[in-house]
């Protein structure tokens, strides 16, 4: 019955209310005409019920002469009228059409992650490849549009994407790389650290220290000012060499005996907003529902309404958090201090650096494990730096 | 009941058929006391909210209740819903 009342509903049917009181004479007459009649019901002293609409046009003097139909339903009747309704078919259709041209173009390119001179001529580029605003998303590739900018411009990195009716091309310049001092201009080699000068391999310019000097950071070790042989002139050439110095590095490093983690109890609550540009507002739920918590945000875009506005839900959700206190054993905390101590060690030292000695003593009172460690380290302490002629102070510049 | 009916009616008992599609019998079903479908019928006779009065070929089948609507009503079969309290069958005169 229901897919036979669901079937009338989309083909149309009409309700007949008759207040004759013979409703079974009129029932009859209807029947023997083959309508099939449903939902009769007796209506005071006379009856309602329904016949198709069909059957109803077919009928439609012999039912217009006995009784008055009340309203005429279903959805092929409705979509009758809007025939009729020719403007405003066209209008919802124009509409509809306007949307899907509206929201398949990208009108608007923005470029983060370099400056506005840098964002001009990306824009170029991309007009001069054809690609002018407005263009339509299915024009738009990103992996080709990814390697036409990363070929044409020194960035590090070029992520191109579709947000909306927006291109997004995000960039990240490259970092300028240090001033390198060529092979051929006059420099000196300073100590870049304090240390103990182990060995000496100079292969140019004059060596100023020897095997167990104690030098400073700053201090020269190889010096790119030589005499000259053949006269008592000096001269400058560029520096070469490898100076191996002693290091000492000191550690004090501290882990707690008892420490506070963060558990989940699987328990959480989330809040809704509507996010108007930039606003939120708050619609169901409520904030900071437990003391200890874990917060997380999530946006979901309302299908055409975000890409022509700026209007989406944004979902926070609230995970409950307990915090329990652990105890941490001995030689957990002794190995945990010596691996940060070795990775402390490591971003110090440069990668040819060799551990000559090590002496490391660990200690505990009622908070802490304590470690206090001393580090004999070889490595190559020297730094070539640029070195400059002393300008002779001219008459010139003596009266300026 | 007429005696060619009669014996249409037997004769279709005998092949093991529909009783319905040799004799001019009416069909009755019901669904609980909730529901009565009456197949064959050839009209109403009388329609309230607390009773209906069908016939059929030979009889009057008269549904006594409270109330009453009409489901479904065509040539060929009613059903008619409500609470139903007693079915009386009485021979045409």
């Amino acid at each position: 019955m229901l897919i036979f009342k669901l079937m009338y509903l989309i083909r149309g049917y009409v309700v007949i209310r008759s207040d004759n009181k013979n409703s079974e004479k009129l029932l009859n007459i209807l029947r023997r005409r083959n309508i099939t009649l449903w939902d009769v019901e007796k209506k005071g002293k006379g009856i309602k019920f329904k016949l198709s609409y069909e059957d109803y046009i077919k009928n439609f003097e012999l039912i217009n002469e006995i009784v008055k139909p009340v309203s005429k339903k279903g959805f092929l009747l409705k979509l009758n009228k809007v025939k009729f309704r020719k403007g405003f078919s066209i209008g919802v259709l124009i509409l509809i059409i306007s949307l899907y041209l509206l929201t398949s173009m990208i009108w608007d390119v923005e470029v983060v992650g370099t400056n506005q001179s840098n964002t001009n001529k990306v824009l170029a580029l991309l007009e001069e490849n054809q690609i002018k605003i407005p263009v339509s998303i299915s024009r738009i590739k990103a992996k080709q549009l990814e390697t036409l900018i990363y070929n044409n411009f020194e960035y590090k990195f070029v992520e191109v994407f579709v947000e909306g009716s927006k291109l997004i091309i995000f960039v990240r310049e490259k970092e300028a790389a240090p001033t390198e001092v060529k092979s051929n201009e006059p420099s000196s080699i300073i100590s870049v650290k304090n240390a103990i000068i182990n060995k000496v391999i100079a292969k140019s310019g004059q060596p100023v220290v020897k095997e167990g000097d104690v030098v400073y950071e700053g201090q020269t070790l190889i010096m790119g000012i030589v005499k000259n042989k053949n006269s008592d002139e000096f001269m400058m050439v560029p520096s070469d060499g490898i100076i191996y110095g002693k290091t000492y590095y000191n550690f004090e490093m501290k882990e707690e005996k008892i420490r506070s983690v963060n558990v989940s109890t699987n328990k959480s609550k989330s809040v809704y907003y509507l996010k108007i540009n930039g606003k939120s507002i708050k619609i169901i739920g409520d904030k900071d529902p437990y003391e200890y918590y874990d917060y997380r945000e999530s946006v979901i875009k309302v299908p055409i309404l975000s890409n022509i506005t700026d209007i989406s839900i944004l979902i926070g959700a609230y995970y409950e958090e307990e915090i329990k206190e652990i105890e941490i054993d001995k030689s957990t905390a002794q190995n945990k201090m010596k691996v940060a101590m070795y990775d402390e060690l490591l971003e110090r030292c440069d990668d040819d650096s060799r551990i000559l000695k090590s002496n490391i003593n660990f200690s505990e009172d009622d908070e802490f494990y304590y470690l206090i460690a001393q580090i004999e380290v070889i490595e190559d302490i020297g730094e070539k730096i640029r070195i400059f002629p002393i300008e002779e102070q001219t008459e010139e510049n003596m009266e300026g | 009941m007429s005696k060619f009916n009669n014996f249409r009616s037997k004769l279709a008992d005998e092949l093991e058929i529909p009783n319905n599609a040799l004799s001019d019998n009416f069909e009755l079903r019901m669904h609980g006391n909730k529901k009565v479908i009456i197949e064959n019928h050839l009209g109403l006779t009388v329609y309230d909210d607390d009773m209906v009065s069908i016939k059929t070929n030979d009889q009057y089948i008269t549904i006594k209740g409270s109330k009453f609507k009409i489901e479904e009503i065509n040539n060929y079969k009613v059903i008619v819903k409500g609470n139903i309290k007693e079915i009386i069958f009485s021979m045409k005169e």
